[in-house]
């Protein structure tokens, strides 16, 4: 008994829990309608709130007849899951409406109170379709339908009709300008539960594909020729086209799945609904693809749509051996799949490396957006200063039609040495591997000068002033002045001297004659010595004088040689040996007997042969 | 004036003392310092060991460049000069020159201009003396003799005025130049959009023909462009 009151405390106490969580949650205050209704037809909108409330405050249904409610429901559910409890409660109030006229409504929120407070619900805009224009004649729209150029197959089945529809945004684009295909299945008056495999579409040749993923299949009504239908979208795609021309799109082919009545129904326990197939095919279109105009400027990416780009780099400031990333970033609309990297012009002395691609691409129905980041890495291997150019990107722009280029702008990249190369610069160390044959092992520069600080050296004197040439001019000229005087000084003595020479060569027979008479006044005297002294004298004096060579330089042994040379005859030569040479005898042996009369004479005559020849 | 250079000494012996430590920008800094009031020809060959020591090819290249424009017959600076081009990238020595060019060069590098204006100088007068004793001597052998030896004469001291004149030319006009920065391109034309024509790398030694702005015309081997003036420093 006490266990079973126990019991039923804590199932009281997890009840009041479950007040206390849900009170303690976010109130959700919505309101849901069909986006499209049909006139005249009545619909319903639901307002729901996860707490329990207040009354609710609808708002006025302008444009709309009001023909019942609110009818109110609510439901609660709880889990408990893995220890954990939760739960839920919903309260419902729904109102059923009628359109008066066609067009766009917007139904402003409704209030409620919850506690002490009001919440507003969200807005819903409906939009009013007109009736169908046939209605209920639906064999009349089968025929309507099909006048349709888009419309290929209609089935009629009962008063129900179904057929799909090729829907493209554009019949006449650029190439690679996007473009949206959709098939939208059209469906009145009967139930689709599906497609057979037997759907088949085509693979778009001549197109750059980018499939649309399908959430589930959602109805929406839709007046399409004057009739209301339950349109969904069963496949969509965005196409580039890949080339210029006309390019077709062949029909698409659908097999529907149809709920129908049993028309053959015999029996009770025969199904009242059978599953029926019906081949549906979507047209083919013919999509206009203009070239792009010529005239591409340089670096043309590839590009068409929209884009803007944006460059940034991790450091202008580096080191050798530094890495730098540059990172370009291409924001736009477009055929960003196709895009070209741009090429980075890297200056010389970096050692660049393949760019990292990051997409981040989103694909809706009105084509590709999206940025793509370009890593471009690069390692610094010579310090310097260096321009990395602007990074160029060329596109095609379908909003203005034209080619437009885009620039981001320039870096000085300041690279200094790195500290890890201080001794071996790294562009050093490969060249040096190259030139190692004929470089000794372990060569080193020369140590520093450890000696005393010697004063800077004056520029030597000569060339000290400005123009070398003006100042040198000095020591060229002096020297030539000098040498010029020197000359002429001497050329002078030496033509004196000549003059002298001559004299002496005019006068030496007088000189010679003096002499002998000299002589002969010896002889009379018989002072022998002195005689043959003055014969030789006179002949050595006369000879010089000829000859015009100093005394001092001419003796018997050299005479002969320059007497020769002068060109004086053989017989005379020996003559002037003869007596130079008796003289000499004579002299140092004067009791030989020799006379003085015979070498006097024979002098005499000597003197007067050479006198009468050319020396 | 003495003070000053009693404060220079001590600071190139400072450092002297950083690069023994192995604190080779340190030192560099303290040399540059030095050679603002005193460009001696050790200082700038200290600087470029420090240099070179650093990793900064161009700049060591330079420095003994310098030091060798003030005493060509420093051995040492010769010597690591040639290291140090053995070091770079462009082998422009193969590729420069004429042969006879280059011994010309060679030879009128290996004295400085003072040097070969003395001995151009002393060689004419020794032609003129050649020249007297020429004129003057009776004796045959001797005038012969001293007719060529004279001749000879004129002609070393001419070609060392040739070479006086072209030193003076080369240290006034200042139209060698290091490539400073790691690796440049020549264009055709002094502007960007000019059409690369020849790629030269860090401490490369090319001539400066003719400057147009912030640009310069450059000749390296038989190769001509134009490069921004910021990428290279005169000797």
């Amino acid at each position: 008994m006490i266990f079973c009151r126990m019991k039923r405390i804590s199932f009281i106490l997890g009840i009041l829990s479950i007040a206390l969580m849900s009170f303690a949650d976010d109130v959700v205050f919505q309101a849901n309608a069909p986006k499209q209704v049909v006139q005249g037809q009545p619909f319903q909108i639901t307002y729901s709130i996860n707490h329990r409330a207040g009354a609710i405050e609808p708002p006025e249904f302008v444009g709309f007849d009001f023909l019942a409610g609110p009818y109110t429901s609510s439901s609660q559910s709880s889990t408990f899951v893995n220890g954990k409890f939760t739960s839920t409660y919903q309260e419902q109030y729904t109102y059923t409406l009628r359109a008066q006229k066609e067009g766009t409504f917007t139904l402003a929120p409704a209030s409620i109170k919850v506690g002490s407070k009001h919440y507003n619900s969200n807005g819903v805009k409906i939009t009013v379709l007109p009736p169908d224009k046939s209605d209920p004649q639906p064999a009349a729209s089968a025929s309507q339908g099909q006048t349709q150029r888009q419309t290929a197959t209609q089935a009629s089945t009962g008063n129900g009709d179904i057929f799909v529809r090729t829907v493209v945004t554009k019949t006449k684009v650029h190439e690679q300008e996007v473009l949206t295909l959709s098939y939208k299945l059209y469906v009145t008056g009967l139930d689709v539960r599906g497609f057979t495999e037997k759907t088949s579409i085509p693979d778009f040749t001549g197109f750059f594909k980018q499939e649309l993923e399908q959430k589930d299949i959602q109805f929406e009504l839709e007046h399409y020729n004057g009739r209301n239908y339950q349109v969904a979208t069963v496949y969509q795609t965005l196409l580039y086209p890949q080339h210029s021309g006309d390019i077709v799109i062949p029909a698409a082919s659908f097999e529907a799945i149809i709920l129908m009545p049993n028309t053959r129904r015999r029996s009770f326990f025969d199904d009242a609904y059978v599953q029926a197939t019906k081949a549906l095919q979507a047209p083919s279109v013919t999509i206009h693809v203009q070239p792009l105009p010529s005239g591409k400027p340089a670096g043309y990416s590839g590009g068409v749509g929209h884009f803007t780009i944006n460059a940034s780099i991790t450091d202008t400031a580096l080191a050798t051996n530094d890495a730098i990333t540059l990172k370009v970033e291409i924001k736009g609309q477009g055929n960003m799949k196709l895009l070209k990297t741009p090429a980075i012009d890297w200056p010389e002395g970096f050692e660049a490396y393949d760019p990292k691609v990051t997409n981040n691409f989103k694909t809706t129905a009105s084509g590709i957006s999206g940025t793509k980041t370009i890593e471009y890495l690069a390692i610094a291997r010579n310090s310097g200063t260096y321009i990395l150019p602007a990074v160029t990107f060329a596109y095609y722009d379908t909003e203005a039609n034209e080619y437009r280029t885009l620039r981001t702008k320039e870096y000085t990249l300041q690279v200094k040495k790195g500290a890890g190369d201080a001794s071996t610069p790294a562009q050093v160390a490969d060249f040096t591997a190259q030139q190692e044959a004929i470089k000794e092992l372990g060569t080193d520069i020369r140590y520093i000068y450890t000696g005393e600080l010697k004063p800077a050296e004056q520029r030597s004197s000569l060339t000290a002033k400005r123009s070398p040439m003006t100042f040198m001019m000095l020591f060229y000229l002096l020297p030539l002045l000098i040498a010029a005087c020197v000359f002429i000084l001497m050329r002078k003595r030496i033509r004196e001297n000549a003059d002298l020479t001559r004299v002496r060569y005019r006068q030496a027979n007088k000189v010679a004659q003096k002499r002998l008479k000299q002589a002969q006044k010896l002889m009379q005297a018989n002072q022998k010595e002195a005689f043959y002294e003055e014969i030789e004298h006179a002949a050595f004096s006369y000879l010089s004088d000829r000859l015009s060579i100093p005394t001092a330089d001419l003796n018997k042994d050299n005479i002969a040689g320059i007497l020769r040379q002068k060109g004086c005859q053989e017989d005379d030569i020996k003559e002037v040996l003869d007596v130079l040479a008796t003289a000499e005898f004579a002299r140092y042996a004067p009791a030989a007997g020799h006379s003085l009369n015979e070498l006097y004479d024979r002098t005499a005559e000597l003197i007067n042969k050479l006198e009468n020849q050319k020396l | 004036m003495l003070t000053l250079f009693i404060i220079l000494s001590t600071l190139f012996a400072d450092a002297n003392q950083q690069y023994a430590d192995g604190n080779y920008a340190e030192a560099a800094s303290m040399y540059e310092q030095v050679l603002q009031e005193n460009p001696a020809a050790e200082v700038y060959y200290n600087l470029g060991n420090a240099r070179f020591k650093q990793g900064e090819l161009a700049q060591a290249i330079l420095a003994y460049e310098r030091c060798l424009r003030i005493n060509p017959r420093m051995k040492d600076a010769r010597h690591n000069l040639e290291f140090a081009e053995s070091r770079i990238k462009d082998n422009i020595r193969d590729t420069n020159t004429f042969f006879l060019r280059k011994w010309y060069l060679a030879i009128r590098n290996s004295l400085s201009e003072g040097s070969w204006a003395w001995i151009s100088v002393v060689c004419f007068v020794l032609f003129l003396a050649g020249m007297l004793l020429f004129a003057l001597s009776r004796i045959v052998a001797v005038r012969k003799a001293a007719f060529y030896l004279s001749l000879v004469l004129l002609v070393v001291s001419a070609l060392s005025l040739m070479h006086t004149l072209g030193l003076h030319h080369r240290d006034t006009a200042r139209e060698e130049a290091i490539i400073t920065q790691g690796i440049v391109n020549a264009k055709s034309s002094p502007d960007r959009s000019g059409t690369d024509l020849f790629t030269v790398h860090e401490g490369t030694k090319v001539t400066i023909k003719e400057t147009l702005g912030e640009w310069c015309r450059i000749h390296v081997g038989n190769y001509d462009g134009w490069i921004r003036l910021s990428n290279a420093e005169r000797i």
